[in-house]
């Protein structure tokens, strides 16, 4: 793999963190629930993308660019399980039951759907 | 008795209210005002890192999510005689810059303390302020377990200890490391109490500590386990010079207090911040209590927190009498809520800059 792959790799990575940043906080600053929205709207659309890229047979450096670069920089499963921790503290059992199973039932089906729809194009 | 010198004077306290990430000419703000401190030699300052609130621009900053956490409150507390709180208070202003700050009337109590005969004023109700060391410890106990310990046997409505990251204790710089025992960084427990039990238990403070230092504030007692005592004292907007009054609630309760499901402080904080009030603040404690529960922290076995948690709200008597509708609403089971007069505040954005730092006097 070419050094010029893993500056890219980098330089992609850290487009995917600033992306998630922006859309996380954006989000969180207008929630009015107390589930963590920002972080939940971040990953099932990364799993989305993913999906995506992977229906439409992206390969070699082109799908580590896209897929592991910038996907994996922009979903966090760090801060999904930081933050069903916090309600765990607080004791918003609701809350923290639905950020789990809600993330990995619409995470799934995301990644699913973009494969199916990848696939199709 | 070496270096212990015997203070009960009057003295003023001054508090700022902004964001961690504030900074002046790529310094920290934080870093700044406590060089500033430390190099004033001001008997006593604590900086405290807060877990949610907001300011006059309404932008929340919480704990409870990773993209809103970058910037959490910060709440930095000094407290030295009137003279010497005036000669750092331009500089003060000028690091600052934007959030809020409050100058209010205390009596600070250091060295050797005896029963203090309070000033009238006094006995209504008292917050009494501790200010500790980390690691000081008080027959093989953490001294702000000790103080606790006393203060609920003796009958005080309810005490909160708060670590602090950075601060001076009489005088010196005690500022806390990522590595270190930390043991002379200051730490904080407020208490609240009748003026009568408060003046009582003050000697007995004094025999427990090796050197107390402690200030005593004037506040009312609005609410109690959920029962409503008495409400917020009605304060005119100006004192009789046309200087501006603001007044101040304190609500503590903890992380196990519930309103609706939700922790009482952030549904607190949600609705304060939805009612427009020019800033409030939480604090998390790590030991304490009110009203009729032993004194307890968390407990290592359960993932639910149990520590205290106390929220700061200041603004303009008129907008406090509203705010207390809210805060006596969210705390129709526990908690106990007090208010005092705040004699001058300050209120600065880049857009908007309220009240000021000369101090009003309204007796009541």
């Amino acid at each position: 793999m070419s050094v010029l792959v893993w500056v890219g790799v980098a330089l992609l990575g850290g487009v995917g963190a600033c992306a998630r940043f922006l859309l996380d906080s954006t989000i969180a600053s207008r929630s009015p629930l107390d589930f963590p929205l920002g972080t939940y709207v971040v990953n099932i659309s990364g799993a989305f993308v993913l999906g995506l890229l992977v229906g439409v047979s992206l390969e070699g450096d082109a799908y580590l660019l896209a897929g592991t670069g910038t996907i994996g920089a922009y979903t966090t499963f760090s801060t999904w399980m930081l933050e069903t921790h916090r309600l765990g503290e607080e004791t918003e059992r609701w809350s923290m039951a639905a950020n789990v199973g809600l993330s990995l039932a619409a995470g799934i089906g995301a990644a699913a759907l973009g494969r199916a729809i990848g696939g199709a194009l | 008795m070496n270096g212990r010198r015997a203070l009960n004077q009057d003295a003023l306290k001054l508090t700022t209210y902004f964001g961690e990430r504030d900074r002046l000419d790529g310094e920290l703000v934080a870093d700044r005002l406590l060089d500033l401190y430390g190099e004033a030699e001001i008997e006593t300052s604590v900086l405290l890192r807060g877990v949610e609130g907001f300011g006059l621009k309404h932008h929340l900053h919480t704990d409870r999510l990773l993209s809103l956490s970058e910037d959490l409150p910060l709440v930095s507390i000094a407290v030295d005689t009137r003279e010497r709180i005036e000669a750092v208070l331009e500089d003060a202003v000028r690091l600052k810059q934007k959030g809020l700050m409050t100058l209010e009337r205390a009596r600070l109590l250091s060295g050797e303390i005896l029963e203090v005969s309070l000033p009238e004023e006094l006995h209504e109700a008292t917050k009494l302020t501790i200010y500790l060391g980390r690691q000081e410890r008080v027959y093989r106990m953490p001294a702000f377990m000790a103080v606790c310990d006393l203060l609920y046997r003796r009958g005080i409505a309810g005490a909160t200890a708060f670590l602090g990251v950075d601060g001076t204790v009489r005088g010196e710089r005690e500022r806390a490391r990522f590595f270190g025992r930390n043991r002379d960084v200051p730490m904080m427990v407020i208490a609240v109490g009748e003026g009568a039990r408060i003046s009582r238990v003050l000697p007995e403070l004094g025999g427990l500590l090796h050197r107390a230092l402690l200030t005593l504030e004037r506040v009312r007692v609005c609410k109690r386990d959920g029962e409503v005592i008495e409400r917020p004292h009605a304060l005119p907007s100006t004192d009789e010079h046309g200087l501006e009054v603001w007044q101040k609630l304190m609500v503590y309760t903890s992380e196990a207090a519930k309103h609706e499901g939700h922790p009482v402080h952030t549904a607190l904080i949600r609705r304060l911040r939805e009612a427009g009030v020019v800033g409030a603040t939480s604090l998390r404690g790590i030991w304490g209590f009110h009203g009729d529960h032993a004194p307890h922290g968390d407990k290592a076995s359960t993932l639910g927190r149990h520590v205290p948690v106390t929220t700061i709200i200041v603004d303009t008597p008129a907008r406090i009498a509203e705010a207390f509708e809210v805060v006596d609403e969210l705390t129709a089971e526990r908690g106990l809520v007090t208010s005092e007069m705040v004699p001058a505040m300050a209120a600065i954005s880049e857009r908007e800059r309220r009240g000021g730092l000369d101090l009003s006097r309204h007796r009541f």
